[in-house]
């Protein structure tokens, strides 16, 4: 410990503070860390939790309370306790280390069961359980981005895992019914989207199963619509093809 | 005694009255492999001094870690008594109850079993259960009372006391034989009355086994008992080597004495006692005060010998003992400084303990010929078929079965009772073996040869100057030589390892037996599976035909070469040529054609032998992982041999896509574990907590709150804490009224939907369970109509739609339910599932669900027609994973009572635009993110392209909105509803012994379980009690009850049925009462709630908790400072 210890340093510990600019002022609530965000979520209940004072400052650090008269003609009431609320809700603050940890872990598992739905093993066609697809995740190292949804992210990470495991896009299976005149042209141009032809009949008209990749619906869906003009029909028999039930291994 | 010689062993093998099958049956750590160590080091296999420490057959390394035998290994022994040599085939078994699968493996194939018991410890829980195996198998016990050593050192019993212990532990192992015995005549004896009620007429069978049950009670049960004067007991202490019969001791004395040794034998075992002064044996020597004869005649010796070697050390008294029983005892074992090791040095000449039992073993085992009609009759009728229903020529069979000849003519018959890994280099083809003497002597030629050519390179490039050293003394010769050599074997190596890569692969044996006939290497055999009906063969397969002909395929037989015959010693195989019947013996090659045990035989008419009786059944489940997802194939893999190898693990992968092993037990599971990661799949893997399945549901509201008070009468009070006012969470243009109608609008403001949530009552969810199949192929034929084609059905499954449509009427009956199934929308999830989608709509009408039944069709279809499918949708969805934790609904009845809609003009001609307006979309990825969106709206939808359905505004297709639409208001409206979990529940049952039973219930009860129903078994102490129990709860139930209770209660757990959990996952205190009752927070725990978070943090969905409890107690410290 060394000799000189300043005692007129006063370091705020425990505090998170939330800012707030409204009516050209600056207003500033004192908080509990690691409380606000389960405030703004509804899991804390109790507002003594998250506030230290139930006062509003200028400044936190300095000691400094607003003035009445700011206060209300900023927030047009005079109950210190409102603006506490008003404040907590949609002021801005520093995320403390345990909130975004949450955060991001939570998202993580979010991806990863994303993952798990969407995709399978080809081998097997059954899908992977989430703590593997955790697991992958982590070998690839793969790092969570708060700002981008998971959907988002979940799609990139089904590419970066097929490099390492077996893993692809559940295929969806559809079924469609073209008119005759039609069908032969649509078929060359829905060949490149489908991955394979499960059984296929053309007497009066082309009625096609098939397996295609989800990612491919969309051009499908409007190739069919806007070739053959609302004659045609497209159904999704299955969303994803997966094998049912449990199976023994012998 | 020598090392035994292969071929005396071939030689015995053909004697079949000389071959003894036996077991070593025992508690865990009684001291079966000590013994069999024994046994082994008197064939020389082993040094005896090393018996009882090395655990010869204990092969793993895990049981010489552990310490614990885990699995059945087998040795032939040869042993010669009285002018004969028998074959002994030693079947050491694992005592742990994990492992009584092996156990069972081993019975099957013996017909003898030595039981082990403790001295100390006496009858122990799986005592009881070996003996039941062998009752249970027909096979004779013999006796041994092993660790007396203990008594002495021990517990410092003296020799009286010593004699009245065992006399105890020897009752006590009666009484188990006993109850056996009782059980079996209480439970023929019922079988009778019921046959004789119900068949009083009927065929001689049932006389035939009237007439025979009749005759067993009759018969004198006492020849089941063990009793050393009948001599088929042996006490003994196999750690230090030694072990007796009474017949040793009677023979001794009658020589020393005087006395018969018939008469001794009666009287030393028992109450008499020596009359010195008569020179009579008399009865009662515990009332008189007097020494029993056992005690004075053989215990005292044994106590005087351990007192003199081990407690006092006496040098003097212990040369005197030695010379006065002529034995000869090597100087260097009186002068080790462990007195155990003079002591056994002693014993084991004195009283050697391999002697004792072996021929005990070979008097009063059966050998394979005796086999008993009864047995053999069980054997070969599987389940409840009767014997004599089996087909003639099966019949026949039992004649080989009795005769277990070792004739040409005889038909082969085999059982596999279990298959066993064993790496390649351990077979015997693969096995270095000592050279002959052309082979050392053709070596030392090359040798020579070589020698000679380096020789002379050496001559040629050195200089002239060593030229004189031209013989072998030259010292660089040998040097460079070695170096070469080096380089040789280098090269070898390297091709070694090549090859090494291939014989890494895992070969399986077969541990097996042959019954009847002489089996040979190369012979062509027909291998038949549990299920094998020789029956449907026979009629199958023209008459007289045989393994060689071209066969029809028939099923659970294959026809398969024998391609190697071991014989099997211990961790070592020996390659044998034939091997005649009566004989335990390995196959190899069997791998692809038996899963786990068969029966071979030339016969086709040859019934599969029933199959093992498992005393554990498995019960532990784990999910398991590879550490690197990349191995999952290897992973599978070895699952795959795993199974093969282990009698009694189960494997299977789930529709999670969770590879699930499932264990008899936590030992069982660690060596299946083990197994996975050193032999059969060679990677690391993880094993865990397999995931637990659940089911959301509403149920009515309750009229009570959770301290049983009326709910109505009571006050709601404010809840302090609940400052903040429970927003309605629900967004913009969600209505829900107070009768829990939901009514919602897709965001273009095109459509309205209102759905009500409804629970199905209990049975209604039942029903709906039961006949998945018929609303499935109810389902086809709407989705045929819907296209104007036609399914036919047949009557039958017409008739049972009908049926269904009753039940499902009669079961909903009330105003609520007035024409609800004639209403019935849609089932779901799946098309199928247990909710149902009831249309409640004024004025809409649609085909139902039963238009099947109606054969005359409606062809009018509204404009809201188009998007009907999308309501199914939206309903698929919702029931597929509800909101409390994305899990599948169950038993919830979703009624849409109002649906409008606002378009009706078609937009067709719009659509174009609107898609080519938007904007192109940035990447691949939000492509088929968008598409994601679409993908889930539109299941199963038809894009009816240019109707309305096509009409493509900024919210996306309008069918995609409004099956969103309809989910969400689905979930809405179930949310409205007091939501419940609904858990799996599996139904246990225990056995467990009366004393036990209180400690059990401790066990089901903190784990949530309930007790159905409890009742004795009748003959027996043990109770059979029927409970139900959460899955979530099991982990570990099994392991937790039998160390609760010491392992004598054994649980069985089946899936049974799912079970509404009652508590209310949101449940906070409300009312006075409950809040008196459970304090502001309700701070004991919530089980639901639980539950739910678990499967949402599992997830990765939004859990409501705090990140810390309490703001001004979480640790501050920062970094800085």
């Amino acid at each position: 410990m060394s000799i000189f210890t300043p005692t007129n340093q006063i370091r705020l510990t425990n505090v998170a503070v939330v800012r707030m600019k409204k009516g050209g002022k600056r207003f500033e609530i004192a908080c509990y860390k690691n409380k606000v965000m389960s405030w703004r979520s509804g899991a804390e209940k109790d507002l003594d939790e998250v506030l230290q004072t139930n006062t509003v400052f200028v400044n936190v650090s300095k000691g400094q309370v607003a003035k009445k008269d700011d206060l209300s003609s900023a927030f047009s009431t005079d109950d210190v306790t409102e603006v506490c609320k008003q404040i907590l809700a949609k002021g801005e603050l520093q995320v403390s280390d345990k909130e975004r940890q949450s955060q991001l872990e939570q998202m993580f598992r979010d991806i990863a069961t994303i993952v798990a739905e969407k995709c399978v093993n080809p081998e097997t066609k059954r899908p992977y359980t989430v703590i593997l697809i955790e697991r992958a995740m982590k070998d690839i190292h793969f790092s969570v981005k708060a700002n981008k949804s998971t959907k988002q992210q979940a799609l990139e990470v089904i590419k970066q895992l097929k490099q390492s495991i077996q893993i692809q896009r559940a295929h969806m299976r559809l079924r469609f019914v073209l008119p005759a005149k039609d069908g032969k042209r649509l078929k060359q141009k829905l060949r490149p989207l489908i991955k394979t032809v499960e059984n296929e009949e053309f007497d009066d008209q082309l009625e096609m199963v098939c397996l295609i990749d989800p990612g491919c619906f969309r051009d499908i869906d409007e190739l069919i619509r806007c070739e053959t003009k609302g004659k045609g029909t497209l159904e999704v028999l299955s969303l994803k093809d997966v094998e049912e039930g449990d199976e023994k291994l012998e | 005694m020598g090392h035994t010689s292969l071929e005396k062993i071939i030689a015995l093998q053909k004697k079949t009255s000389r071959i003894r099958n036996l077991c070593i049956l025992a508690h865990v750590d009684h001291g079966k492999t000590t013994l069999a160590d024994s046994l082994v080091a008197s064939n020389g296999i082993i040094s005896s001094r090393l018996a009882g420490k090395l655990r010869y057959l204990d092969s793993r390394e895990d049981e010489q870690i552990r310490g614990i035998t885990m699995k059945s290994s087998a040795i032939s022994l040869q042993y010669t008594t009285g002018g004969n040599e028998y074959l002994i085939n030693l079947i050491d078994s694992p005592g742990h109850v994990d492992f009584s699968s092996e156990v069972s493996t081993a019975v099957r194939l013996c017909d003898g079993a030595i039981v082990v018991v403790d001295a100390i410890e006496g009858v122990c829980p799986q005592t009881q259960v070996v003996l039941r195996q062998a009752w249970l198998e027909n096979i004779r016990p013999v006796l041994v009372i092993n660790k007396i050593d203990r008594l002495i050192v021990e517990l410092k019993l003296t020799s009286q006391e010593a004699f009245t212990h065992l006399q105890k532990i020897l009752e006590q192992v009666n009484a188990v034989t006993g109850s056996l015995f009782t059980s079996k005549v209480l439970e023929e004896r019922a079988e009778k009355d019921a046959e004789a009620q119900s068949s009083c007429t009927e065929n001689s069978s049932a006389d035939q086994v009237y007439d025979w049950s009749a005759g067993l009670e009759e018969t004198d049960d006492s020849d089941l008992y063990f009793s050393p004067d009948r001599g088929n007991v042996v006490f003994a202490s196999a750690i230090d080597g030694w072990g007796f019969s009474i017949h040793q001791f009677a023979e001794m004395y009658s020589q020393k004495m005087g006395i018969r040794s018939s008469v001794l034998l009666k009287t030393l075992w028992g109450d008499f006692y020596l009359n010195a002064k008569a020179k009579k044996i008399m009865k009662g020597a515990q009332s008189k005060g007097k020494k029993p004869l056992f005690v004075q005649l053989v215990l005292d010796n044994i106590w005087n010998m351990y007192d003199a070697v081990v407690t006092r050390r006496d040098k003097e008294k212990v040369e005197k003992m030695v010379t006065s029983l002529g034995l000869k005892v090597m100087s260097r074992d009186l002068r080790h400084s462990d007195p155990k090791v003079l002591l056994s040095a002693i014993c084991s000449q004195w009283l050697p303990v391999s002697r004792a039992v072996l021929s005990m073993v070979c008097e009063k085992l059966p050998c394979p010929a005796e086999i008993s009609a009864e047995r053999v009759e069980k054997l070969m009728s599987v389940g409840a078929r009767r014997f004599d229903s089996l087909p003639e020529k099966t019949q026949e069979l039992k004649k080989a079965f009795l005769d277990c000849s070792a004739d040409e003519t005889a038909p082969v018959i085999i059982f596999v009772s279990k298959m066993f890994a064993v790496d390649s280099k351990a077979l015997p083809q693969n096995k270095q073996r000592p050279l002959t003497q052309e082979e050392i002597a053709q070596r030392r030629e090359l040798a020579r040869q070589r020698h000679a050519e380096r020789q002379a390179a050496n001559q040629s490039a050195e200089s002239p100057g060593s030229a004189d050293a031209g013989g072998t003394s030259t010292p660089a010769g040998p040097a460079r030589g070695a170096v070469t050599d080096a380089l040789c074997a280098q090269t070898e190596a390297l091709s070694v390892k090549a090859a090494v890569e291939e014989e890494n692969k895992e070969h399986f044996v077969a541990f097996a037996r042959v019954y009847s006939g002489v089996v040979r290497k190369g012979q062509k055999v027909f291998v038949l599976g549990p299920k094998y009906d020789p029956s449907l063969a026979l009629r199958a397969l023209p008459e007289g035909c045989s393994v060689a002909d071209v066969l029809p395929s028939i099923p659970h037989m294959a026809c398969c070469t024998v391609d190697s015959l071991y014989l099997l010693m211990g961790r070592e195989l020996e390659e044998l040529d034939e091997v005649p019947s009566g004989n335990v013996l390995g196959i190899g090659g069997m791998e692809e054609f038996i899963l786990k045990s068969a029966t071979i035989s030339t016969s086709p008419a040859c019934p599969p032998f029933t199959p093992l009786n498992f005393e554990a059944t498995p019960i532990v489940r784990v999910a398991v992982e590879p550490k690197h997802p990349s191995e999952m194939p290897k992973l599978v893999r070895g699952m795959r041999l795993l199974n093969q190898a282990d009698p009694c693990a189960e494997v299977l992968i789930q529709e999670t896509g969770e590879h699930v092993l499932v264990t008899a037990g936590e030992v069982h599971l660690q060596r299946c574990l083990d197994d996975l990661r050193e032999r059969f799949a060679k990677i690391e893997i993880s094993a865990s907590e397999p995931i637990i399945p659940f089911r959301e549901t509403v149920i009515r509201p309750p009229k009570m709150d959770m301290v049983n008070e009326d709910l109505g009468k009571q006050q709601k009070v404010a809840v302090i804490h609940q400052v903040k006012e429970e927003q309605m969470k629900n967004p913009e243009g969600v209505q829900v009224d107070s009768t829990g109608l939901v009514t919602l609008t897709t965001p273009n403001k095109m459509a309205t939907v209102g759905v009500r949530a409804i629970p199905l009552p209990e049975e209604v969810t039942h029903l709906l369970e039961d006949n998945v199949e018929l609303i499935r192929t109810m389902e086809q034929f709407s989705l045929f109509a819907w296209e104007d084609k036609t399914l036919d059905i047949n009557q039958k499954i017409l008739e049972n739609i009908q049926d269904f449509k009753v039940k499902l009427e009669s079961n909903l009956q009330g105003h609520k339910w007035r024409e609800a199934v004639e209403r019935i929308w849609a089932f779901g999830p799946r098309r199928c599932g247990p909710n149902i989608l009831l249309n409640n709509i004024e004025g809409y009408r649609r085909p139902s669900v039963w238009q099947c039944l109606e054969r005359e069709k409606e062809t009018e279809r509204a404009e809201i027609r188009d998007f009907d499918n999308s309501i199914v949708s939206g309903f698929q969805l919702a029931t597929l994973s509800g909101p409390m934790c994305e899990e599948p609904l169950m038993g919830v009845c979703f009624s849409v009572e109002t649906w409008h809609m606002k378009i009706s003009t078609p937009l067709a001609q719009q659509d174009s635009v609107d898609e080519d307006s938007q904007p192109a979309e940035p990447s691949n990825d939000d492509q088929s993110e968008s598409s994601d969106v679409h993908e889930t709206s539109s299941n199963r939808s038809r894009s009816r392209v240019g109707a309305a359905g096509g009409s493509v505004d900024c919210y996306g297709p309008f069918s995609g909105q409004l099956i969103a639409a309809m989910k969400e208001a689905c979930r809405f409206a179930f949310q409205a509803k007091p939501q419940r979990l609904m858990a799996a529940m599996y139904t246990c049952e225990i056995m467990a012994t009366a004393e036990v039973l209180g400690r059990m219930y401790a066990v089901l009860s903190k784990r949530e379980g309930r007790v159905l129903q409890e009742e004795m078994k009748e003959g027996t102490d043990m109770f059979i009690i029927k409970a139900v129990l959460p899955v979530a709860e099991s982990f570990g139930f099994a392991d937790e009850i039998r160390k609760r209770t010491s392992g004598l209660a054994s649980p069985q757990l089946v899936f049974s049925h799912w079970e509404v959990i009652s508590s209310d996952p949101f449940w906070v205190p409300t009312t006075e009462e409950e809040y008196l009752h459970f304090g502001e927070k309700a701070d004991s725990t919530n089980q639901t709630l639980k539950y739910m978070n678990a499967v949402r943090r599992r997830k990765g969905l939004y859990v409501e908790e705090k990140i810390v409890e309490h703001a001004e107690k979480q640790r501050t410290l920062s970094k800085n400072k």
